[in-house]
């Protein structure tokens, strides 16, 4: 006896076709990938204003060559304690070129080059720390009218508006999803309005719900990952781009921010998309799958309840 | 076998039309029955509750053994696997050959493929439609159409076999040989409830019978 292809007289291939379902969940998988990459470097922005590289704090040394408290410079004696202290990434002492091209505006109106300037040291904090309070102490007994500076205005307003970008991406996020799940409802009920008769048929011969659901699910829930995969391929070119435009905000130094590219260098293409955004990619097909499959369960369930 | 205390149904709900009204049945095990009757007397409803379509409105049904209202939907589910259904309308899919249609109980059953297709083959060739495997049911008579409902009907051995106007598109012959088949599985164990109101084969084979008449029980034949 030749061996038969199982048939449940579901003909979901009918009930479910291959086109339309997958091409809609790519359409919103492509615009929840967009709006997963604005909430993750609306993230990545507010961590380097608020704690990052951008989170710059200035420490003023009038009198910078005077003796200090103990032994030599009062810099030196400075620099040496933000050197060993934790937290501190690192100590920059702006050259007196540096000083001056940044003191340029006031000197000019003066017209006096010679005034005394101190020495301006800046100082970049690993994220989530701010070491100083507890080192102004120390400083203040070696180099008295030392002054430590952290402008948190606008670091503190950015960050604001960086929350705010992440509430709106977020809020992006589940508006497609909600689409996302109606889009995946309606085409299941149609499909279950298409086979009613066979429906009616199997379950009077004894199928189990969960038969049932599990048939239409797992289509669903194939029909979501392929086109969840699609969405997720179709949003890569694109977040690349957006990635590499945005990488001079999201460098830590002048270098980085002005370093050409190497096209041709795979791990320079890894390193211009944030490994957030990549996870999340790999992250949307599943996602897709598993939320077409458990809609899809309801779905069905709730449906095959008007029967007896 | 069944019982049916004080039943009563209504097509539409409690408020809908009455199509049955206090019924009362207790068939055992093994037993055949007429179910008797003219059209609109409730035969098709009776058959209805019997094959767990729909469910009473009223009073206390037991199929096999099972409490019906108050029973899960994974037992009645469970239920439904142990009876077999003649529907006057046949019920086949479509889109199925004759092969998937009477293996579609099986196969909801999960059993092995080469099982499927051994009873398959087995009870095609008794009903005399071995040759029609690959047929779609529009393809068919009416007659045959009827003969591969009655072959997914009985394929997996119901405990209760309920069939409305069997008969009614298969000539005498086939009629003498479905008859007979009934009465086999009665000696084997299944109960069994045929409807029809073709009198000359009630009278033919001789069997206690069930009448209705306006949604009544108005005679129980032992």
């Amino acid at each position: 006896m030749a061996r038969r292809r199982y048939h449940d007289g579901l003909a979901l291939h009918q009930a479910l076709p291959g086109q339309f379902l997958p091409f809609l969940v790519a359409a919103m998988s492509f615009l929840a990938a967009l709006a997963l990459a604005g909430g993750i470097a609306a993230h990545g922005l507010s961590q380097r204003w608020t704690h990052g590289a951008g989170a710059v704090t200035t420490v003023q040394v009038p009198g910078p060559d005077d003796p200090a408290a103990g032994t030599g410079t009062r810099i030196a004696a400075v620099q040496d304690i933000l050197a060993h202290a934790p937290g501190i990434i690192t100590a920059h002492r702006l050259s007196d070129a540096e000083l001056r091209s940044l003191l340029a505006p006031w000197i000019e109106q003066t017209g006096d080059a010679s005034l005394p300037l101190p020495a301006v040291i800046e100082v970049h904090t690993t994220a989530g720390q701010d070491p100083m309070p507890p080192l102004l102490p120390r400083l203040e007994a070696i180099a008295p009218g030392v002054m430590v500076e952290h402008d948190s205005v606008w670091s503190d307003r950015l960050a604001a508006l960086a929350a705010s970008l992440q509430a709106c991406a977020l809020l992006s996020v589940m508006i497609v999803m909600t689409v996302a799940v109606c889009v995946v409802m309606a085409a299941t009920r149609a499909g279950l309005q298409t086979r009613r008769q066979a429906i009616a048929l199997i379950h009077s011969l004894g199928a189990m719900d969960s038969y049932i659901s599990g048939r239409f699910a797992s289509r669903v829930g194939l029909l979501a990952l392929v086109g969840g995969l699609g969405g997720s391929l179709a949003a890569l070119p694109m977040l690349l781009a957006m990635s590499h435009l945005a990488a001079p905000f999201a460098a830590v130094t002048d270098a980085q921010a002005t370093a050409p590219m190497d096209w041709r260098d795979p791990a320079a293409w890894a390193d211009i998309v944030p490994h957030a955004l990549l996870w999340m990619l790999l992250a949307l097909p599943p996602a897709a799958g598993m939320t077409g499959w458990v809609t899809t369960q309801l779905t069905v369930r709730a449906w095959l309840r008007r029967l007896p | 076998m069944f019982r049916l205390h004080d039943v009563s149904y209504a097509h539409g709900g409690n408020a809908g039309v009455a199509a049955l009204s206090h019924i009362s049945l207790d068939v055992p095990q093994g037993e055949f029955r007429w179910l008797l009757g003219p059209s609109g007397a409730g035969k098709s409803s009776l058959l209805s509750i019997l094959s767990l379509e729909v469910q009473a409105s009223a009073g206390m049904v037991e199929i096999l053994g099972v409490p019906v209202m108050q029973a899960r939907r994974s037992s009645l589910a469970r239920l439904r696997r142990r009876i077999g259904t003649v529907w006057q309308d046949f019920r086949l899919l479509p889109d199925l050959s004759v092969f998937d249609n009477v293996a579609l109980p099986l196969r909801l059953q999960h059993r092995a493929e080469d099982e499927i297709a051994h009873e398959v083959h087995a009870i095609m060739k008794w009903v005399g439609l071995e040759n029609r495997l690959d047929a779609r049911p529009l393809q068919l008579s009416g007659g045959e159409q009827q003969r591969v409902a009655i072959a997914r009907a009985v394929i997996y051995r119901p405990a209760l076999l309920l069939a409305d106007e069997p008969t009614n598109a298969l000539d005498e012959r086939q009629a003498g040989r479905l008859m007979a088949m009934f009465h086999r599985l009665a000696e084997l164990g299944t109960t069994i409830v045929v409807a029809t109101h073709n009198d000359a084969i009630v009278e033919k084979y001789p069997a206690p019978a069930i009448e209705l008449a306006h949604g009544h029980m108005v005679r129980d034949y032992r």
